[in-house]
């Protein structure tokens, strides 16, 4: 993360902030802490900062396919007015569906990236599969 | 997994409990089913969830949770939830789910229903 230095008291997050992790059900919760933190860092109030959390969170269910192996790789982007995440799934042994899709989890992660995110996609390409979103912050799209 | 998450079984006549603490996410949702069907499984009369100390849940859960209901409906039972906080009201609502799910600010008036 880069701050100012000319000192003013304001810091904004412009450089992108890197998490990698191991594909563990356990450790999706550090995804969704790095996505508050930043969205925090980047001016978002309260309520965006849940509804990117959950949306990150949702993001990495949909991209690690659960009960696959491989490494998570997430990148943290915030500009002026929103966050950019992008997600990808690396080493993984299966990465073609959701291996433990019982009740439409799937659409129902997709339903809530459509209410809660501005923008979100999703492509399998090369074995690896990816996924970005990008959230607005609401109050600096009105400064 | 989240360190404040627990499950806990009340049964009161045929009233069958289940109290949820913490962060329901892809950690934690194979182990609120664990519960969940068994006491659906026990029950002789509705099951209720008592969500009011659950402060995330996202689709794993929210899978689980319709899961348990058609279980429950199989057996001819009924599951009722207990949510009070808007951010949990808010994720049910942006899924559709509130048609599905009987929802309730209090255990009390879950248990009337």
């Amino acid at each position: 993360m880069s701050g100012s230095d000319d000192g003013g008291s304001e810091v904004r997050t412009r450089e992108p902030v890197e998490l990698s992790i191991p594909v563990h059900s356990d450790l999706i919760v550090l995804a969704r802490l790095t996505a508050a933190t930043v969205a925090s860092r980047a001016g978002f109030d309260v309520e965006e900062v849940d509804d990117l959390r959950l949306a990150v969170d949702e993001l990495c269910v949909l991209v690690s396919d659960a009960g696959s192996s491989g490494c998570l790789r997430l990148t943290f982007i915030a500009t002026d007015d929103a966050v950019e995440v992008r997600c990808s799934l690396d080493g993984a042994e299966t990465v073609d569906g959701r291996g433990s899709e019982e009740h439409g989890e799937r659409e129902l992660s997709l339903r809530i990236l459509d209410a809660l995110v501005d923008e979100h996609g999703e492509e399998f390409d090369g074995g690896q599969r990816r996924g970005w979103l990008r959230k607005r912050s609401v109050r600096h799209g009105r400064s | 997994m989240d360190e404040d998450f627990a499950v806990e079984e009340r049964n009161e006549g045929d009233l069958v409990q289940v109290v949820v603490r913490g962060e329901l996410d892809v950690a934690t949702a194979p182990t609120l089913r664990e519960h969940l069907h068994p006491a659906v499984d026990r029950s002789s009369g509705p099951v209720i969830v008592d969500l009011l100390a659950v402060t995330f849940i996202d689709s794993t859960a929210l899978g689980v949770l319709i899961g348990t209901q058609e279980r429950c409906r199989e057996r001819g039972s009924d599951l009722r939830l207990v949510i009070d906080d808007a951010r949990i009201i808010k994720i049910f609502e942006i899924t559709g789910l509130v048609e599905l799910f009987s929802i309730s600010p209090t255990v009390a008036e879950a248990a009337i229903r």
